[in-house]
């Protein structure tokens, strides 16, 4: 077989040789296997066309080239399985025979009902790592309910906290949260990796998604626990840094702005030509701004509206006070500093040739993987997965495709 | 049983990034040595403070030893050397200049330990402006874009925020930097005892939270969809949003012709319903739709109670949810019976309640073993000062 090998070019990269299966829809599930596939690891998602991954379908484009669905699978492999029929769900625990860890997070109970639940894909393979992602997680009084990234959110605590001061608490742009929950995954996927190769036994991750929201305000909950004062939606309010908030400049753009300790004030005052408020009694310490900062932040916001935000951030930072432009999409789109670190990058699409792609976080040398493949098409790897890793001949892949259990 | 049993890390790392991605691998069982400068991390005397301890650092840096060691002297400097020869992995937060006056450079640590994964997260990955290195997590967020769209549906003349307390851009970071030093050790293990099972980890936090919002960003950058100044750019619209209600706030999600129905039914259909259209959040979402309809549901809510009131919007099929505070979270049901929350005893604190992990692990649960160490706790054993 090796001579005429199916298999698709790795990216390279520390989790070359992992194998993970992912029964995965929308986004929090696909999100963990992009970011094992962007390690090196082969990840292989099930898929059907009777049963599409919803990305795959918004805005009733071509499946094969969905932009939601392109914008995420990168790496990924895609094979298809009618998981609907006996013959189908039996091909995807052969699947689960030959991998290290099956990710999901399609509804509470539905791979239990699949026969998939962890106790099954045990008896299948001894030392499996399951991992589950849920609103709730797998289980308990809530475990049935199934929602949305925003009331994960609102229920986390997380949401509670982010608002302007004294106003109704409104939480983070909507769409955070989902990818989130996946990035958590796969990070327990590889401590139960670590795991299994040290001990040889196999375990199930029960990933709550309200959790992961609840884990990002860590620091808050437990300073509750120990302060026992509530923390409060707080706008921009830092206790140890002042001023810290975001100004307005000219057009609708903001510029941020941090200051910690009195070097950073007195050259703030100069940057901005503002002598009077190096002088003012009511700024001359923190305690001082913190009390005084509503008057504060009006006489920064009076001296900043006038000038470019790109401009005048970067004049701060040259002179030694943290300040970044509040980047809207277009800025995002268009700025050179992250095209030349390659944040974005170009990988490989069926229709373009190429396309554009938000890259990575992470940088790794030496033997670091190497992201160039774009989505994959529906069923783009059942060779590859029918015929090399399940070993079945052509005919009886054939024969599979003829009944639509390869659907 | 702990997952990362037998993985030793030492941490030079002096912000909650670096600090947050050792706490998560000690949170799994690593051993994560924490070299502190003398005097203590500057973490340890961050706010809120109570009996001279601060409550940010024991949160950081559970399950943690310390080691005291003044880097800038080159008796503690081999120490440092000593410790990462016997260690799988070095986790860093420090900006270029910092790193070379210490000779812990990405080549130097290379060449001095080839085993070694060495993972430095900073604000915008190596190579950055060394100014843009000192940016604070506000600017990070700021960066990202996040904050430009956070909360949904600010208006122009409002500020972008931060988001979520203050470290925000610092934990999704870590996050990223976890997985990845997991990843290269999973790669170190199977390389077995030699030299080469060393690798650098470079990773950006602004990159990280850019990340997170691939399938909307990236659609705009490759022209699916028009990216602009709006502050909406990355809301999908609709009602959903928090309500103020009688003992705090709820928050309402939308979408459907069974949503609307159902929560018709749990107001007891009064007559405003009426003047919209049963599909309207299919067909009929248009902006001066949804101000209606929240004006007309706003003096409803408010007078609700948040906790009967979403119990039975569940049971109507309608996703409306508590906006739990930090007070609420413990008497969460589901939360209980996860046990999210770990109690243990803090040397100052007394009782505490510890937040754990997202993730049970049916082999290797999360656990909190030891509270943040004191200042030089493992001296003695590891050869600091």
């Amino acid at each position: 077989m090796a001579e005429t090998s199916l298999k698709p070019k790795s990216c390279g990269g520390p989790l070359e040789g992992v194998r993970v299966l992912e029964i995965t829809k929308v986004w929090a599930g696909p999100y963990a296997g992009k970011m094992l596939a962007h390690l090196g690891a082969e990840v292989i998602k099930v898929e059907s066309a009777t049963n599409l991954d919803e990305m795959r379908a918004y805005g009733g484009v071509d499946i094969n080239s969905a932009p939601y669905f392109l914008s995420i699978n990168q790496e990924i492999l895609s094979v298809q399985v009618n998981m609907k029929t006996e013959e189908g769900l039996d091909l995807v625990r052969r699947m689960v025979a030959e991998s290290d860890i099956v990710i999901d997070n399609i509804r509470p109970g539905a791979m239990e009902r699949s026969h998939l639940g962890y106790e099954d894909l045990k008896k299948i393979k001894p030392d499996i790592i399951q991992c589950s992602i849920k609103m709730w997680g797998n289980e308990g009084p809530l475990g049935y309910q199934t929602g949305y990234a925003p009331c994960f959110a609102a229920l986390s605590g997380l949401f509670y906290l982010v608002g302007h001061e004294g106003e109704t608490p409104r939480g983070m742009n909507m769409r955070h949260g989902d990818s989130t929950a996946g990035a958590c995954a796969a990070l327990a996927c590889l401590a139960a990796l670590h795991h299994r190769e040290r001990t040889g036994e196999g375990q199930f991750i029960d990933l709550s998604a309200v959790e992961t929201m609840t884990s990002l305000v860590g620091d808050s909950l437990f300073s509750y626990s120990v302060t026992g004062k509530v923390p409060e939606p707080d706008g921009n309010f830092h206790p140890e840094m002042c001023p810290h908030a975001a100004y307005p400049c000219t057009g609708v753009d903001w510029i941020s702005i941090a200051v910690a300790g009195e070097g950073e004030w007195q050259t703030l005052c100069e940057v901005l030509d503002a002598g009077d408020l190096a002088a003012d009694p009511r700024f001359s310490d923190l305690a001082s701004r913190l009390e005084n900062r509503r008057a504060l932040d009006e006489a920064i916001g009076a001296l900043t509206a006038q000038q470019d935000a790109t401009e005048l951030a970067d004049r701060l930072r040259k002179a030694g006070v943290p300040a970044f432009k509040a980047m809207s999409s277009i800025d995002l789109c268009s700025d050179e500093f992250l095209w030349a670190r390659e944040a974005y990058r170009m990988v490989s699409d069926h229709k373009n040739g190429s396309r554009p792609i938000i890259g990575p976080s992470w940088r790794i040398s030496p033997e670091g993987p190497q992201v160039e493949r774009g989505a994959p098409l529906l069923g783009e790897h059942n060779d590859y997965v029918y015929r090399e890793i399940l070993g079945l001949p052509q005919e009886k892949l054939d024969d599979l495709v003829a009944r639509k259990i390869v659907d | 049983m702990s997952a990362l049993a037998g993985i030793t890390i030492v941490e030079i790392a002096e912000r909650p990034a670096g600090e947050y991605t050792g706490k998560l691998l000690a949170d799994f069982g690593a051993e994560v040595i924490k070299v502190e400068r003398p005097g203590g991390a500057p973490t340890r005397g961050m706010v809120p403070v109570k009996d001279g301890e601060s409550a940010l650092f024991a949160y950081l840096n559970t399950n943690k030893k310390s080691v005291v060691l003044d880097l800038d002297k080159a008796e503690d400097r081999a120490t440092l050397d000593r410790l990462l020869a016997r260690a799988n992995a070095l986790i860093d937060d420090h900006d270029d200049a910092w790193n070379v006056a210490r000779s812990l450079g990405s080549d130097d640590v290379a060449r001095a330990h080839p085993h070694l994964v060495h993972c430095i997260v900073t604000p915008f990955g190596q190579g950055a402006p060394a100014e843009w290195q000192a940016c604070r997590p506000i600017n990070v967020t700021m960066a990202s874009g996040w904050a430009y769209h956070s909360p949904s549906e600010t208006p122009d003349e409002k500020p972008p925020l931060k988001g979520p307390g203050r470290f925000f851009a610092d934990y999704e970071g870590a996050i990223d930097a976890a997985l990845c030093v997991l990843a290269s050790l999973h790669r170190q293990r199977k390389a077995g005892p030699n030299e080469r099972g060393g690798q650098f980890i470079d990773v950006s936090q602004d990159e990280a939270l850019i990340n997170r919002i691939d399938c909307v960003l990236d659609r705009m950058l490759a022209g699916e969809a028009e990216p602009s100044m709006e502050r909406t750019a990355y809301d999908m619209g609709g009602p959903q949003t928090s309500f103020a209600c009688k003992d705090g706030h709820v928050y309402l999600f939308m979408t459907t012709k069974a949503h609307w129905n159902g929560l018709c039914s749990l107001m007891g259909e009064p007559d405003w319903t009426r003047e919209f259209r049963e599909d309207w959040l299919e067909f009929d979402c248009t902006r001066d739709n949804v101000k209606k309809f929240r004006d007309l549901f706003r003096p409803w809510i408010a007078e609700q109670e948040k906790l009967p009131v979403t119990e039975a919007a569940q049971k109507a099929g309608v996703a409306m949810v508590p906006v739990n505070t930090a007070a609420d979270l413990p008497k969460n049901e589901q939360i209980a019976h996860r046990g999210f929350f770990q109690e243990g005893e803090h040397p100052v604190f007394g009782t505490v309640s510890y937040p754990t992990a997202c993730y049970k692990m049916s082999a290797t649960p999360v656990r909190i073993a030891s509270p943040a160490p004191a200042l030089g706790a493992d001296n003695s054993e590891l050869g600091g000062e």
